[in-house]
């Protein structure tokens, strides 16, 4: 298998080989999420090294070699490019979406199965959302996170007219784009770069950014784009006079940033608040290294930012939404460490365990890095989004409710401009996200209008698009992470009524269950937000974005992020952030342990009756 | 009905061995070819080796292939029409025709009648192919890898010959995957016809009597079997396979009830169909008639 995966090669140590047999035996008996917490760490790492060995899949790279350009070895290239400086393709923008299963597991239904069951009648009967379902725990900027951190990694573009589904419609759908009697899905832009024989009857697709944890969203996946995001003066990021990101001529009611499809303000809020991050971080490293210039100043600034962000990603946004005591342990010990000093002896300095990813030596595992379709699917979070927020304003009571789709694509500069930087953050991090759970779809994503495609439903979508992609359906997906396949509707889920819709629309058949249906049903560990099916893809690939980058091991030292970079990412996290930029909110942050926990509500206002 | 064997960690196995239901299973959404080795440990020995038959460049060979790989479609599709030109092909191959049917006749070969089926094969794909009995002998340790125990499996591995009996074969086919195929596996079933044809050429006046068609019915051979995996659960008709059950597709015996149709030998018609469904039976009645040739010339 070796020439497939470009000659990478898994190396298990004896250590882990035994850990595994004991974990076998412990998990006859108890599930991880039930042992106590270390254990319960120790064996989060176990799943991951099982993982790592069995779970990357290269695809073949779909791209040409790129063109050396100076400063590829001191710091992040615009697309990628030469992360690794010995397979410089290796997770740049247009390289291929890597498998997290065995190539033959990845390929499609024919066509006739591939439409069944209905992604519309799923999206009518088990996905729509009847009432808001709040997950409560957390707040909205949380919800914008993912989408800002999805957009950094991955995108397979927008589709193209031509070929498209056609899902038939009930007779009593009042779908408005009935294209006689159906509704039409466009295809994923397809792959036409040559494919490798050994690819069989594995679908490919083209990751459009960097697959690399670069904060691409912010400083874009190409030369190009990075120009036009800068200002050229001291290494700083565009903004306007108001200090707010301008805006982008060719997107209408989009801001100037590196990738800003599907935008709204949740998006814009984070990107204002790392724009202005960056610059900051350009002021500190001017006064320390005068000398320096415009490009300098911007490539350090970004290497410093974009390692903020993946570490409020891991310590904060994670444990955060997946809130089970050994997750936040492990989670802590993937950036930094384990916090006991004979262990970390014991376990020597290259020790991922001991020292955290952060500065061990770089390691691909079994395959080249690339993001994956299994990646993209468990992301696929959009339950997450609410239909009606209440924008509050931080100096005063009350609060105005609001339509999300009335704060997004071509309205959302607009909308940030009425209400403001400041009150807007302060009402996403006092409103809640929805539940990812079935029945919490947000509506207005399922009849959408984007641009000049035709009418969305997003959630009909969300299920094609796994299914045209080659992603196994639900139980198989479980039994390629490990886990046991269900052999019943109820042995999935526990909320009420669903088994026997699922059965219906599924017809008896367990294996046929969607992915994306499998995961917002299943019954979750304590304290999680999603599925602990999703969690296996995840503890694998978080782990990969760091372990796999040059600069989050081997060159993360102060020669490439100087003294003051390390220092930077050291003592700096979400809340410091926000105070940073917007000191106004330092009451409403009072006491609040996560900033992607709800914040306090300043004034106990008289709902509006809405 | 299939005959299905489940043994917890061992086996899940299901044996189809009637006609339409063989069809059926092999026309199955979610049947498929590759193999995942799961369901057990016999499920997975037999994985590993199929594993095996791939190019060092990691390119499959064509009857392991994906149903739905674009690539194997398009490989059939042009070998099919390539081999449908069946009156130059067997022209080509004359000189070793003509050796068959001496050998049918009952005449002495100086080699080993399977070194001339692979060359006449062989030559199917590229016309200077030779055969020899270094060939011969690296395609049958590929068809005793695949039936072998495990302790025999275990040594062809081992000792390297797995590994110098897939080179040699590849080495020979130049790259091409489909002659590589068909000089070391496909090559047997035509190997097994012709000895019959001797059997039956031997008895009596059959050779006299009984006509090329005929001969070729009474002797063509299908694969013993060919294997699947159901990789999630499902009922075809009235079996219900489970999920990761690796499925024996018994062909022989089920052309056996057919044997009026020769098409079935070849899943003529269906996805897989074998891209020599014309021509194969149309050699092995040349072989005949070319037995046949000398014994009235010499009569
Ligand atoms: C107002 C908010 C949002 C809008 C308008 C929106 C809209 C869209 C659209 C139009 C697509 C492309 C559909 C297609 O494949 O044709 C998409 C894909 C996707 N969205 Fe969202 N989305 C929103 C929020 C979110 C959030 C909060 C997440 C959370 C992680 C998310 C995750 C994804 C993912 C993973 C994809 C698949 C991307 C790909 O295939 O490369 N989205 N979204
Ligand atoms: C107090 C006891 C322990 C705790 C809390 C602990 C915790 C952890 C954590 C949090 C991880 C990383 C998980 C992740 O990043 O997802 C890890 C990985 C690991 N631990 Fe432990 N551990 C403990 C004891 C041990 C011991 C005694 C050993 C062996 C001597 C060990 C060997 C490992 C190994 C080999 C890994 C995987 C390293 C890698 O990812 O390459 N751990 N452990
Ligand atoms: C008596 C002789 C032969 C018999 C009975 C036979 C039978 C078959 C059968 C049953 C299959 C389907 C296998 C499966 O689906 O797993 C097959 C596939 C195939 N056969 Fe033959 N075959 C014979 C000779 C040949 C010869 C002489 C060639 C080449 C010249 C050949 C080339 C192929 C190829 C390339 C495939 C793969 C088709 C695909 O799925 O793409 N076969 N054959």
């Amino acid at each position: 298998m070796s020439r497939e995966n470009d000659g990478f090669v898994y190396h298990r140590g004896l250590l882990q080989a035994v850990l595994d047999v004991v974990y076998r035996v412990v998990n006859f008996f108890v599930r991880w999420d039930h042992l106590p917490t270390l254990l319960g760490a120790a064996n989060l790492s176990v799943f991951r090294e099982r993982l790592r060995e069995h779970n990357l899949h290269h695809t073949g790279y779909g791209t040409t070699s790129p063109g050396w350009s100076p400063g590829n070895e001191r710091w992040r290239s615009a697309d990628g490019s030469f992360n690794s400086l010995d397979h410089p393709r290796m997770g740049m923008a247009g390289a291929r979406f890597g498998r997290n299963f065995p190539l033959p597991e990845c390929v499609p239904d024919s066509m006739d199965d591939l439409l069944e069951p209905s992604p519309r009648v799923i999206s009518k009967v088990l996905l729509a959302r009847d009432t808001f379902i709040p997950a409560t725990s957390l707040n909205l900027l949380a919800a914008a996170w993912i989408q800002f951190e999805t957009h950094n990694w991955f995108s397979h573009g927008i589709p193209k007219e031509g070929n498209e589904f056609k899902i038939p419609l009930e007779p009593d759908d009042h779908w408005p784009e009935n294209v006689r009697g159906c509704m039409q899905i466009r295809r994923t832009v397809s792959d036409e770069t040559p494919r490798e024989p050994w690819l069989g009857a594995t679908p490919t697709f083209r990751n459009l950014n960097s697959h690399w944890w670069d904060a691409g969203q912010i400083y874009g996946s190409n030369r190009d784009r990075q120009l036009e995001i800068r200002s050229k003066v001291d290494g700083k990021i565009k903004v306007g006079d108001d200090g707010m990101l301008p805006a982008d001529p060719a997107h209408p009611g989009a801001d100037l940033t590196g990738f800003n499809d599907n935008w709204w303000v949740g998006l814009s809020l984070l990107h204002n608040l790392f724009a202005r991050e960056h610059n900051v971080i350009c002021d500190g490293l001017k006064t320390r290294y005068p000398a320096w210039n415009d490009e300098e100043l911007f490539q350090r600034a970004r290497l410093i930012n974009a390692a903020l962000i993946a570490k409020i990603h891991t310590i904060e946004w994670t444990p955060g939404i997946l809130g089970h005591p050994a997750l936040d342990f492990s989670m802590h010990a993937n950036w930094s460490g384990i916090p006991y000093r004979v262990l970390k002896t014991v376990l020597g300095e290259n020790s991922e365990a001991a020292y955290g990813i952060i500065h061990t030596p770089t390691d691909q595992h079994s395959a080249p890095y690339a993001l994956t379709e299994e990646f993209t699917a468990v992301y696929r979070l959009h339950p997450l989004v609410p239909d009606d927020m209440h924008v509050r304003r931080i100096d005063a009571a009350g609060a105005d409710c609001c339509k999300l789709v009335d704060m997004q694509g071509s309205a959302s500069r607009k909308f940030m401009e009425t209400h403001g930087f400041v009150n807007l953050l302060y009402s996403f991090g006092t409103a809640h996200p929805g539940a990812i759970r079935l029945h919490n779809y947000p509506n207005f994503l399922r009849q959408f209008k984007k641009d000049d495609q035709p009418l969305l439903d997003m959630a009909a979508i969300d299920i094609m698009r796994d299914r045209e992609r080659g992603v196994p359906r639900y139980n198989r997906f479980r039994e390629l992470v490990g886990k046991k396949r269900v052999k019943t509707f109820e042995e999935i889920t526990s909320i009420p009524d669903a088994a026997k819709k699922m059965r219906a629309i599924y017809k008896g058949d367990v294996d046929r269950v969607d992915l994306m249906v499998g995961l917002l049903a299943e019954d979750l560990p304590d304290g999680f937000g999603f599925s602990d099916t999703a969690f296996r893809i995840f503890i694998l690939m978080a782990s990969r974005r760091l372990k796999s980058d040059r600069f989050f091991t081997d060159d993360y030292r102060a020669e490439v992020y100087t003294e003051f970079g390390l220092d930077w990412i050291q003592n700096n996290g979400m809340k410091s952030v926000l105070l940073r930029h917007v000191p106004q909110l330092g009451q409403a942050l009072e006491g609040v342990n996560n900033a992607f926990a709800p914040w306090n509500v300043l004034r106990a206002e008289p709902w509006p009756s809405s | 009905m299939a005959l299905i064997i489940t043994i917890p960690g061992l086996v899940r196995l299901a044996l189809v061995r009637d006609p339409d239901e063989l069809l059926r299973v092999n026309d199955a959404g979610t049947v498929v070819r590759p193999l995942s080795g799961r369901g057990g440990l016999f499920n997975r020995s037999v994985a590993e080796k199929l594993a095996v038959f791939r190019a060092a460049d990691g390119d499959i060979w064509p009857a392991f292939r994906d149903r739905h790989d674009p690539l194997r479609a398009a490989h059939q599709t042009s070998l099919e029409s390539a081999l449908s030109n069946i009156g130059p092909l067997l022209e080509r191959i004359a000189p070793e025709i003509t050796e068959l049917g001496n050998y049918v006749r009952g005449g002495r070969t100086p080699r080993s009648m399977g070194v001339v089926v692979q060359q006449a094969v062989g030559r199917l794909f590229l016309p200077d192919y030779v055969a020899s009995e270094e060939s011969y002998a690296a395609a049958r340790t590929l068809q005793a890898w695949l039936s072998a125990w495990p302790l025999r499996a275990a040594w062809l591995r081992r000792s390297g010959a797995l590994k110098a009996a897939l080179d040699h074969i590849e080495v020979a086919s130049q790259g091409d995957m489909a002659c590589a195929h068909a000089t070391a596996l496909a090559m047997h079933n035509i190997v097994k016809s012709i000895e019959l044809m001797r059997e039956l050429a031997l008895h009596g006046d059959n050779l006299a009597k009984i006509e090329p068609k005929d001969a070729m019915l009474r002797t063509l051979r299908a694969p013993a079997r060919v294997v699947r995996e159901a990789r999630d659960g499902d009922f075809v008709g009235l079996v219900r396979l489970r999920s990761r059950t690796l499925i024996l597709l018994a062909v022989e015996t089920a052309r056996q009830q057919r044997a009026s149709d020769p098409g079935l030998a070849f899943f003529a018609g269906a996805w897989n169909q074998c891209p020599a469904h014309g021509l194969v039976p149309a050699l092995l009645g040349k072989v005949w008639e070319a037995a046949r040739t000398r014994v009235i010339a010499g009569s």
